[in-house]
């Protein structure tokens, strides 16, 4: 699923500048979070009722009573297809509806479990069972006598229900009965920095712990600039989950960023489990571990000693409003977790072939002509790339879906100019619309109503780049259908289909909100802002990809970038870590950033080459553009202040550097395409300054790894030291994989898409090897009509074929099989070509004996085509 | 598949006669004249002649694919017939991109490319032939400007020769005139010098006096003073408006209707000496003053003065020719190009309207910022 497997990742502590951190809230200064950590483990306050249990073929309920305020809760029990549980709790009677999160989840869940005719309770494995515990409530969810989860063993389930507001004046202290919580301060109202929280609805925070016995290392939740392997929380503040636009982002600490996915994946070698909570408030996650703090050497010794405890995290979450809503995937494996999770809320979108080429951004290519010499820049130094990119001041005064008459007056004849090149171009559309009544976009949504309110039922305003700005409310569908079609060609004038869409500041940013971002007692219909906020981003993107999509009649797959996510943007487009830093340490987290993402769902991720602030040097550009060749989004961004810097702008050498990294990555596109699936290649990016060498982690006690650029065999299971230069990306490609590639670079993408395909055999030590090859169009969803080609590709007992995986799909390509190069291959006598019609054919070869490689020259079979090659 | 062969045979004869020079200068030809077999250009390796544009690299300089794609850093002629020949990346052919204004880098792709050479010749010869008229006009220009530069310079040096000329008359002029000025100063000092050595011998200059005052006033000069003489030049010291009545007159003459020089030094010379009754009507200081009234101390100070003026006004003659030639020299000075073609820029000055600014460029000379509001910065 994560498409790098990067290993020995360098752990270094530092934070060179910084964010203005009082700009943002600590747990302390959040008035929900101050709260409910203050509550401790313990015992439960929660009893579950047993007599109300109902069992039905898809779902049990019970209720659940806080025997001090004798608030009753509903708990409901699903079991989904694919060992999947989830657990939902609500106030059995809310004073008013809570919020349960729309359009995350792919389908209607209890439909999929309808079909399901097992117990309940017996969780469709066999061996599986939940076990609740009536008082206090806990649930645990065994597998034969092992605990693979349990819920509210800590006792910290806290469910705030929603209250009536009282008028503290008229109601003296003594009277508070014993069944009423005491009014703490920031439950009706709360003030940070300037801004005030009206609260209307007071309190409704809701609270629960998991434990999971047996794991040490517990993964995901994303965003945060910090490494894979989640840290314990204990000592600092938790992991938090709250949308924002953070200025200069600190690193290796838990303050939310960008983007939010409440999910963890929680991995020991036994097992492998996720947790899904379903909640787009703000959200503060807790880690805590029996382990933490034990050296290895500790460990080791419970381990000889055979005494002690097992090792085991407990995690909590806390969101400020919404209800509980817990998908808890069993696993038992990665790949399974990975799949139970794209259930609920899908794959990757399958991106267009061109967008996981090279693409040059700049905050801001200046106008037309600048696009044109950068255009021309590209091929007089033969460098591929397919998209430019265009940042804020295209637009006709920050007004968006408008081009600058001056800079950018004919921006057709330079889409044109593009297209002509087969390239292609991103134009950024913000949700923040700029307040003029002289501006079509402002006046419709004014006129259709469609802006987020403020508490007192007015237009939202705040600032933002246009100055003053309203946010449409994208969590309506009406608004969202609306902006899709301001996308159509005669609506966004001057765009063509080679124009896509980049959606920043989707948090929303809101430079004089609290945090940066939109007032909590905003409105967003009945609900508040404060309900939905980790959702906005996600819609800002849907919406937009949903217009891409529209203006093309259905037929082009959209690419849309986004900065601000949420579970499931995986399903719309593309991500990207926001406003990093031109310094090696922002190039070194890049790495488990995009991993983090890509363990959630999201792995169309990438960082921006070279750092957004500050100017890189020449060293760490090159090195960057190394990196990021083989992440998965690359562009190469910059703000507005710092020097130019398109690769030929540092001596000759290196943009030769730079011109080889972005070669190899156009070279993999191939295997890019069809990525989403495979874990054929081992990337260990050069990310320290002045480095002779890196220590990459081969896996596998029985697996052989190829160099890439020198076919040399290392085995798996150690540490290799790799001398390295600066031209060095240490690349491996696994034994028992076969990776098409198209050696042919050509200026873009597109010009490469009748090019014939190399085929990289590596062979396993049961000289085996195994691979796919996926071609369609690249650009249409016409692969879901079946026009597609997809063949199976397997090397055993010396002979190579390719076999048809879809044999009712069709699509007819130019490509063909232009060579093979066989890795750990033994000397044939001949080499035998057999195709479909039964011809054969002898092959030329040639045999390089000292690193076993073997190169078949000119097969030239079709690459659509049944074929089998014989090495005798 | 058939399809696919078929395509392939048919493209395979109009490509059999046209492949092996495909992609190569005639330069370049010697390499793959038709042998047995091909040296790659680097001499890296031999392979066989069919082999050579076949779109397979073998050669690991790519020179075995002039023509094709088929090699990362090989790279294709156009020959471009009726415009300029060129190479681009082998990676540019049937790429689905003209490149080649022939077209022959796209023989075997999806897109049709048109021969635009010719036009683009055409074109290219009607902008050189525009360049070309531009530049003669350039030149025509250029030279008259000389022309005009190399005039107006030897005007100006001529300008400055006669300058210099004037200046150097000037200077002696100037010479001369200090001279006279110096004489004029000590001629004056000499007669005050006198002057006040008269004081000590009184007789001879009281005597010179008297002669003096004796034939100022006798007017009529028959050597005596009458009463009509007396009362046209002396008047009462109290009363100077009052013409004296006769008798008054009479008295001075000592009651006598004549009074020849002898008489007047014992009389009236006393009288008037005095200063306190009677003095002479003429003259300005009472007779105690008589220094400044001396005739040749009075013709020294003229004669002083006269020459002062005379040679102030040489020096300011010479001093603004002197800054006039220092003016010539200072703009003879500035290198207006090897002919003088730029001389004629001198003195002139240009305005350029930019937003609200207003920009004026004297070259040699200045360049100023004007704002629409008025406030003016010099540029330098």
């Amino acid at each position: 699923m994560a498409p790098l497997l990067v290993v020995g990742l360098a752990l270094c502590l530092s934070g060179t500048w910084a964010v203005d951190k009082g700009n943002f809230k600590t747990c302390e200064q959040s008035a929900f979070c101050k709260r409910q950590r203050a509550l401790k483990p313990g015992e439960s306050p929660y009893r579950a009722l047993l007599e109300t249990m109902e069992l039905t073929n898809t779902r049990l309920t019970l209720q659940l009573i806080n025997d001090n305020n004798k608030v009753r809760l509903l708990l409901e029990l699903y079991r989904l297809q694919g060992n999947i549980t989830r657990v939902k709790i609500n106030e059995l009677k809310p004073l008013k509806p809570r919020y349960e999160v729309p359009d995350v989840l792919i389908r209607d869940l209890s439909v999929l479990s309808q079909d399901e005719n097992g117990v309940v309770l017996s969780l469709g494995v066999e061996s599986q069972r939940v076990i609740i515990s009536a008082r206090p409530f806990r649930l645990d969810i065994m597998e034969g006598s092992d605990v693979l989860m349990s819920l509210n063993s800590r006792g910290l389930l806290a469910f705030e229900h929603l209250r009536m507001r009282k008028d503290t004046k008229r109601r003296p202290l003594q009277l508070i009965s014993k069944n009423e919580e005491k009014v703490e301060d920031g439950m009706w109202e709360e003030t940070f920095k300037s801004h005030t929280d009206s609260k209307p609805n007071g309190p409704s925070a809701v609270s629960l712990d998991f434990s999971l016995p047996g794991v040490e290392h517990v993964y995901g939740i994303p965003e945060h600039a910090d490494t894979l392997r989640l840290k314990t929380t204990d000592n600092g503040d938790p992991y938090r989950l709250y949308n924002l636009d953070v200025f200069q982002y600190e690193l290796y600490n838990p303050m939310a960023l960008y983007g939010s996915v409440p999910v963890m994946v929680a991995h020991s070698p036994q097992r492998t489990t996720g947790i899904f909570w379903l909640n787009a408030a703000e959200t503060w996650v807790d880690i805590s571990s029996n382990t933490a703090g034990k050296t290895v050497f500790g460990k080791m010794l419970d381990y000889v000693q055979g005494s002690s405890e097992t090792p085991q995290t407990d995690v909590r979450w806390i969101s400020e409003s919404g209800i509980i809503d817990v998908f808890i995937m069993l696993g038992p494996t990665p790949k399974d977790v990975f799949s139970q999770y794209a259930s609920l809320t899908g794959t990757q979108s399958f991106p267009p072939l061109a967008s996981l080429g090279y693409h040059q951004c700049r905050w801001n290519y200046n106008d037309q002509e600048d696009v044109k010499s950068v255009d021309a820049g590209f091929d007089e130094h033969d460098i591929p790339y397919d998209f430019i990119w265009l940042d804020i001041e295209h637009t006709d005064g920050k007004r968006y879906f408008t081009w600058d008459p001056h800079k950018f007056a004919t921006p057709k004849e330079m889409l044109q100019g593009l297209m002509d090149k087969k390239r292609k171009m991103v134009a950024i559309v913000d949700p923040h619309i700029k307040v003029d009544s002289n501006y079509k976009i402002h006046n419709e949504i004014r006129s259709l109503g469609f802006y987020v309110k403020n508490k007192d039922g007015g237009d939202y305003e705040g600032w933002c780049w246009p100055g003053s700005a309203s946010y449409p409310d994208f969590t309506r569908a009406d608004m969202r259908a609306w902006w899709a079609s301001m996308f159509a060609y005669d609506q966004y004038e001057g765009t063509m289909e080679n124009l896509h869409t980049w959606n920043d500041m989707n948090e929303p940013s809101v430079f004089n909100g609290p945090e940066v971002t939109m007032h909590k007692d905003a409105m967003h219909g009945s609900w508040e802002h404060r309900d939905i906020h980790n959702l906005y981003g996600l819609y800002v993107q849907m919406a937009t990809a949903e217009g891409l999509i529209q203006r093309s009649g259905g037929v082009e797959r959209p690419f849309v970038l986004t900065r601000a996510f949420f579970a499931g943007s995986q399903r719309i487009g593309a991500v990207w870590t926001g406003d990093n830093a031109a310094e090696w340490d922002h190039l070194k987290i890049s790495i488990p950033m995009c991993l983090s993402m890509g363990l959630v769902g999201i792995s169309f991720c990438g960082a921006d080459i070279g750092g957004f602030f500050k100017s890189p040097s020449t060293e760490l550009l090159v090195r960057w553009y190394q990196a990021g060749a083989y992440q998965p989004f690359y562009r190469a961004h910059a703000h507005l202040d710092t020097p130019r810097r398109e690769p030929w702008l540092f001596g000759p050498e290196n943009t030769a550097l730079i011109r080889e990294a972005v070669r190899q990555r156009y070279t993999f596109l191939p295997y890019w395409y069809q990525l989403f699936y495979r874990r054929d290649l081992l990337v260990h990016p050069v990310v320290e300054e002045g480095a002779r060498g890196v220590t990459a982690y081969l896996p596998g006690k029985d697996e052989v790894w190829f160099d890439v650029h020198t076919f040399q065999k290392h085995n798996g299971a150690q540490n290799l030291y790799i001398p390295v230069t600066m031209s060095s990306i240490p690349v491996f490609q696994r034994g028992g994989s076969i990776i098409p590639r198209k050696l042919r670079v050509r200026r873009s993408s597109t010009c490469m898409e009748h090019d014939p395909y190399t085929l990289y055999v590596a062979l396993n030590l049961q000289r085996t090897a195994d691979g796919e090859l996926y071609i369609d169009d690249g650009h249409t969803f016409n692969y879901e009509k079946k026009e597609f080609i997809y063949r199976k590709l397997t090397f055993a007992n010396k002979v190579l074929s390719s076999v048809n995986l879809a044999p009712d799909a069709k699509f007819t390509t130019d490509s063909w099989i232009e060579r093979i190069i066989v890795l750990g291959a033994s000397k044939p006598s001949k080499v035998t070509l057999k195709t479909a019609d039964g011809q054969e054919k002898q092959l030329e070869f040639d045999f390089n004996a000292s690193m076993s490689v073997l190169t078949v020259r000119k097969p030239g079979m079709n690459a659509g085509a049944d074929w089998t090659v014989t090495f005798q | 598949m058939r399809v696919y062969i078929i395509v392939a045979a048919v493209f395979w004869c109009g490509y059999v006669d046209s492949r092996k020079v495909r992609g190569i200068s005639s330069s370049y030809k010697r390499f793959y004249r038709e042998r047995k077999s091909f040296l790659c250009i680097d001499g890296s390796r031999m392979i066989p002649f069919e082999q050579v544009n076949d779109d397979y690299c073998d050669c690991e300089d790519g020179s075995d694919e002039p023509g094709t794609s088929a090699c990362p850093h090989g790279r294709f002629y156009c020959t471009n017939l009726g415009f300029r020949p060129h190479y681009i990346p082998s990676s540019r052919v049937n790429d689905g991109i003209c490149d080649c204004c022939d077209a022959s880098d796209e023989y075997n792709s999806h897109t049709r490319c048109q021969n635009t050479c010719w036009n683009l010749g055409q074109r290219e010869r009607a902008y050189v032939e525009g360049q070309m008229r531009t530049l003669d006009e350039g030149l025509r220009l250029k030279q008259q400007l000389i022309e005009e530069g190399v005039l107006l310079w030897r005007e100006k040096q001529a300008q400055l020769r006669e300058l210099q000329q004037v200046a150097e008359d000037l200077q002696v002029k100037l010479e001369e005139h200090r001279r006279k000025k110096h004489e004029a100063d000590r001629l004056k000092e000499q007669t005050l010098k006198a002057l006040e050595a008269g004081n000590s011998g009184l007789i001879r200059h009281q005597n010179s006096s008297v002669t003096s005052i004796f034939h100022l006033l006798d007017t009529n000069k028959d050597g005596s003073l009458t009463v009509d003489e007396i009362k046209a030049k002396v008047v009462l010291v109290h009363d100077e408006q009052r013409v004296l009545s006769e008798g008054e007159a009479l008295a001075l003459l000592d009651r006598g209707h004549r009074m020849d020089l002898s008489k007047f030094q014992s009389t009236l010379w006393d009288v008037l000496t005095r200063g306190d009754t009677v003095k002479i009507k003429d003259t300005q200081g009472a007779p105690g003053s008589l220094s400044s009234e001396d005739p040749h101390l009075k013709a020294a100070d003229k004669a002083a003065e006269w020459e002062a003026t005379n040679l102030k006004k040489v020096e300011e003659a010479y001093e603004t020719v002197n800054m006039e030639i220092s003016d010539l020299q200072k703009k003879l000075a500035i290198d207006y190009g090897t002919d003088w073609e730029f001389l004629f820029l001198n003195g002139q000055c240009y305005k350029l309207k930019v937003y609200e600014y207003t920009y004026t460029l004297c070259p040699f000379n200045q360049v100023t910022q004007k704002s629409t509001a008025g406030v003016e910065v010099s540029l330098g």
